[in-house]
């Protein structure tokens, strides 16, 4: 009797401890959020068919956009100010010397099938699918330092570690990896029994629906291929509102697949889309639509994730005249007077963008520091001055600066021909290049083709975009000199990743900036650390190993029914507003 | 009769062997390749760029590749796996085929039901205001291309306030089971794409039945019909219109194969779930045995196209004999 009342005790307990689990979104009155109804569907877009519905098999913006509403990470950002938040872990602790973060898991969260959710589901996304080398889409590369591979374990059902070989600030930023369900997946996993390649197999497109379990805001209903996906709300879901009210607020999120962004755009004005994410050539049209009386909103907001466009010089140009030049930061200063950035941001943004930061998003409040001085001015006279200064004064016939060697100052600029912004930039810089003796040949290609080029190496010239991110390592790759996507200066890549860069291959400049990463990856005081990122950037503002061109907004159409809307720029993991949407 | 079908069909095959290689060599010969889309992505590292490739096969030399594949066809009626959906090609070419075979079909019947008489009346009428007009409106027609065709309509069903524009059911159809609201729904839509896609069809066809017929009314047995006291209406529709058809038959079986490549631009604006876009789209992702599939696919398709025009005519036309 005593015994089976004490069993009735501890299922009351447990049962305490799972209504207790969710978590209260509140603090958002400055986004203008408020407490909303319940009900109604919400329709966006994709731009094609998922490729498969595993987000770890296939790199695949289309699924990332429906994968961000059925699954969630152990940390999220905070909409407003990008700090990192508790998500499916409720808390963490991070040792003194920065090398043990010890993750509490959330209590009572269920997977949109039932099933609890625990540190088992966690170990197995880490072990068998993120850090699993054969996962297309895994990032193996993230959880090895120095060589040195990061360890997880699971402490009891509830709690995680990681062990990391060195200190590493910014790795709880990254741990906004979607958590995956173990039951649903073990079959396709090295722990099941299969091979390391197979968990790229799971969830193919054709995969029953009930098949695909997650623990975010909506589940998968149907997916009817080349035309829409259905989510329907999971009941599950963790997360309540200011009010207690359970999230999301939406019944149902359509996806329409459409291929082609005029489409898109008629579709969203014929009433059949309620969202639309558009670009700075489409804003003038629609906002005059909405300033008539249509029923929706444009909505323009600063950016601090997206890409901002730069043009670099090939440091390894195969003719050595040009390389000698490109090397030359006279050189690269100087033609950055030459660079109309007024202009672009005018004509190809129609104003809707702003003048760049070197390497981080002006918007970026946490390590933005402020390099505007040193983009210079649209000056054709002082580039001329600056050319004749670096000893390319003298010029042929038709008026093009000749190279020490005799040769025409003339070379390509590759630029992606698929986009509504890269072509207008590329013949605005050739015009004006021209005009201070400084001969460019445009060489269009498919903008999916232009990293592949860069990092080919066949290049002089090219008009490319990186994305900014809230902290810098996570784009050390690109900004750091021998990472794997510095490519604008490929002699100092190692032979194999993970290997040191050849720092002897390095400008001064250039090694200053190599120390100042390798530092701040491992610093774990944060004004350290961005004081060691507002070097870099002011290095990069005066050396330019690229130059930057302009930080578009990013702008947003929405339906005037619908309550709550924050703007979402895509697959940002852990940055998701949706669950607020309400139909009003 | 059919002897000559059965050597025609064997006569295919190493045709299509032949295709198969220069299809195989014109994707390879493509710059760039499938594994490019992963360099993007800075969480990929040069060794899951690596593992990627050995995954897929393509670490090994083009020939083994190609004959790979082609073992697959002959031995198991494998196509081969697309590597962007990582699913065999042709489960993924079924689920495209239905409405990709419904539109072609319905579209060569409208510009044939509407040609065919246009045709006829512009070649007798060759003076009259009526064709005239008709033989302006089909110069236009064929001048324009579909897909500005599509965008027209769009603007024009935007501009009356209507809601469709593109695909072939509204949002909260597209998923539904069949009713007779749905096929409302797909009525309501489909006649863009008829339209858009058909128009240029009804113009090249009109042109050709007109010319044909123009040939045919000027023959000696046309005229000897004509002098022997045959009603106009017999002569026109027993002799003349029978006669000038046969040239339409062999355009029939050459448009068979458009049925994958003929539409994939107006799809794309139209927003259509057909097999255009996604070879398209392989042909842009070097997705090879997806690409490979469809054009070869497209060749058989117009070898049986030919093959069975060839065999209509010999039906239509008693002077055609194949023994």
């Amino acid at each position: 009797m005593l015994k089976r009342s004490t069993l009735a005790l501890l299922s009351l307990a447990l049962l305490g401890g799972a209504l207790a689990a969710p978590k209260k979104v509140s603090g958002y009155n400055a986004l203008g959020i408020v407490n909303g109804k319940t009900g109604g569907s919400y329709t966006l877009t994709l731009g094609d068919s998922p490729q498969s519905l595993f987000y770890y098999g296939v790199i695949d913006n289309n699924l990332g956009l429906i994968s961000q509403q059925m699954f969630d990470g152990l940390v999220e950002f905070n909409l407003a100010t990008y700090k990192i938040e508790p998500a499916l872990a409720e808390s963490w602790t991070i040792s003194p010397d920065g090398r043990t973060y010890t993750f509490k898991l959330r209590q009572g969260v269920k997977w949109s099938d039932g099933q609890a959710f625990d540190a088992d589901d966690v170990v197995f996304t880490y072990k068998n699918i993120i850090m699993n080398p054969e996962a297309r889409a895994g990032d193996v590369g993230n959880f090895r330092l120095d060589g040195k591979n990061v360890e997880i374990a699971k402490v009891d059902a509830s709690t995680v570690r990681f062990t990391l070989p060195r200190a590493a600030p910014a790795f709880l930023l990254q741990q906004r990896y979607f958590i995956m369900p173990r039951h649903k997946l073990l079959k396709f996993s090295q722990e099941g029994g299969a091979k390391a390649a197979d968990i790229n197999g799971a969830w193919p497109t054709n995969v029953n629906e009930t098949e695909v379990v997650g623990t975010g805001p909506f589940k998968l209903a149907t997916y009817t291929a080349g035309q829409k996906v259905t989510l329907t709300r999971n009941p599950n879901y963790w997360k309540v509102d200011a009010a207690g009210k359970k999230l999301p607020y939406l019944d149902r999120l359509e996806f329409l697949v459409i291929r082609d962004p005029q489409a898109q755009v008629a579709q969203f004005l014929a009433g059949n889309l309620d969202q639309l994410n558009i670009t700075g050539a489409q804003f003038p049209d629609l906002k005059q639509k909405e300033v008539a009386g249509a029923p929706f909103k444009v909505m323009r907001s600063t950016a601090l994730f997206g890409s901002p466009p730069f043009v670099a010089y090939n440091f390894d140009a195969k003719d050595p005249a040009l390389a000698k030049v490109f090397s030359d930061v006279r050189f690269r200063r100087a033609m950055q007077g030459a660079v109309n950035r007024e202009r672009i941001i005018e004509t190809v943004y129609n104003g809707l963008a702003s003048l760049p930061g070197h390497g981080v998003a002006p918007a970026n409040k946490a390590f933005y520091t402020n390099t505007t001085k040193q983009l210079g001015s649209f000056n054709l006279s002082a580039v001329n001055e600056a050319l004749d200064a670096i000893g390319l004064s003298r010029k042929n016939a038709a008026g093009i600066r000749l190279l020490p060697n005799g040769r025409p100052l003339e070379f390509d600029l590759t630029y992606g021909t698929d986009s509504s912004v890269y072509p207008p930039i590329a013949t605005i810089l050739q015009s004006d290049f021209a005009k201070v003796g400084v001969k460019v040949n445009l060489k269009g290609i498919l903008s999916s083709r232009l990293l592949s080029t860069g990092q080919s190496g066949d290049w002089e010239m090219i008009l490319h975009a990186f994305g900014d991110q809230p902290d810098p390592e996570l784009r050390r790759p690109i900004w750091q000199p021998g990472g794997s996507l510095y490519y604008w200066h490929r002699s100092t890549q190692p032979a194999k990743d993970g290997d040191p860069a050849i720092v002897s291959r390095m400008a001064k400049w250039e090694r200053d900036i190599y120390n100042i990463f390798n530092d701040a990856a491992t610093t774990t005081s944060a004004s350290q650390r961005k004081a060691l990122y507002t070097r870099w950037q002011l290095i990069f503002a005066q050396n330019l190993p690229v130059t930057p061109i302009a930080k578009p907004e990013n702008i947003g159409a929405i339906s005037n029914k619908y309550g709550n809307y924050v703007y979402n720029l895509g697959v940002i993991p852990g940055y998701n507003p949706v669950p607020l949407i309400f139909q009003k | 009769m059919l002897t000559y079908a059965l050597r025609r069909i064997l006569g295919m095959i190493p045709t299509l062997v032949l295709i198969s290689v220069v299809c195989f060599t014109v994707i390879q010969l493509q710059p760039g390749s499938f594994i490019d889309q992963y360099l993007d992505d800075p969480r990929v590292t040069k060794e899951t760029v690596a593992s990627i490739t050995r995954q897929l096969g393509l670490d090994q030399p083009l020939w083994v590749q190609y004959l790979t594949w082609i073992r697959g066809i002959v031995t198991e009626g494998d196509f081969g796996y697309s590597f962007v959906n990582g699913r065999p090609v042709s489960s993924l070419i079924w689920e495209r085929l239905g409405w990709t075979v419904f539109l072609a079909l319905l579209t060569l019947v409208v510009s044939w039901v509407i040609a065919v008489p246009l045709g006829i009346y512009t070649a007798i009428n060759r003076y009259g205001p009526s064709a005239t007009i008709m033989n302006f409106l089909g110069y236009i027609s064929l001048a324009t291309p579909d897909f500005l065709v599509a965008l027209l309509l769009i603007a024009l069903v935007l501009n009356a306030g209507g809601t469709n524009v593109g695909g072939l059911f509204s949002p909260d159809f597209i998923d539904a089971p069949w009713s007779w609201a749905r096929v409302r729904d797909l009525l309501g839509h489909l006649w863009i794409p008829m339209i858009a896609i058909g128009l240029e069809g009804v113009a090249g066809l009109m042109r050709q039945m007109r010319a044909s017929m123009l040939d045919v009314i000027n023959q000696d047995y046309i005229r000897t019909a004509r002098s022997k006291g045959v009603t106009p209406q017999r002569v026109l529709w027993r002799h003349a219109v029978r006669n000038a058809i046969n040239p339409l038959i062999s355009l029939a079986g050459m448009s068979l194969p458009s049925l994958i490549s003929g539409t994939i631009i107006a799809s794309i604006v139209l927003n259509l779930p057909t097999i255009g876009p996604f070879l398209y789209d392989s042909l842009l992702n070097k997705d090879q045995y997806v690409a490979m599939t469809l054009l070869l696919f497209s060749a058989l398709l117009l070898l049986i196209g030919n093959l069975l025009a060839d065999l209509a005519l010999a039906w239509a036309d008693p002077r055609i004999r194949y023994e």
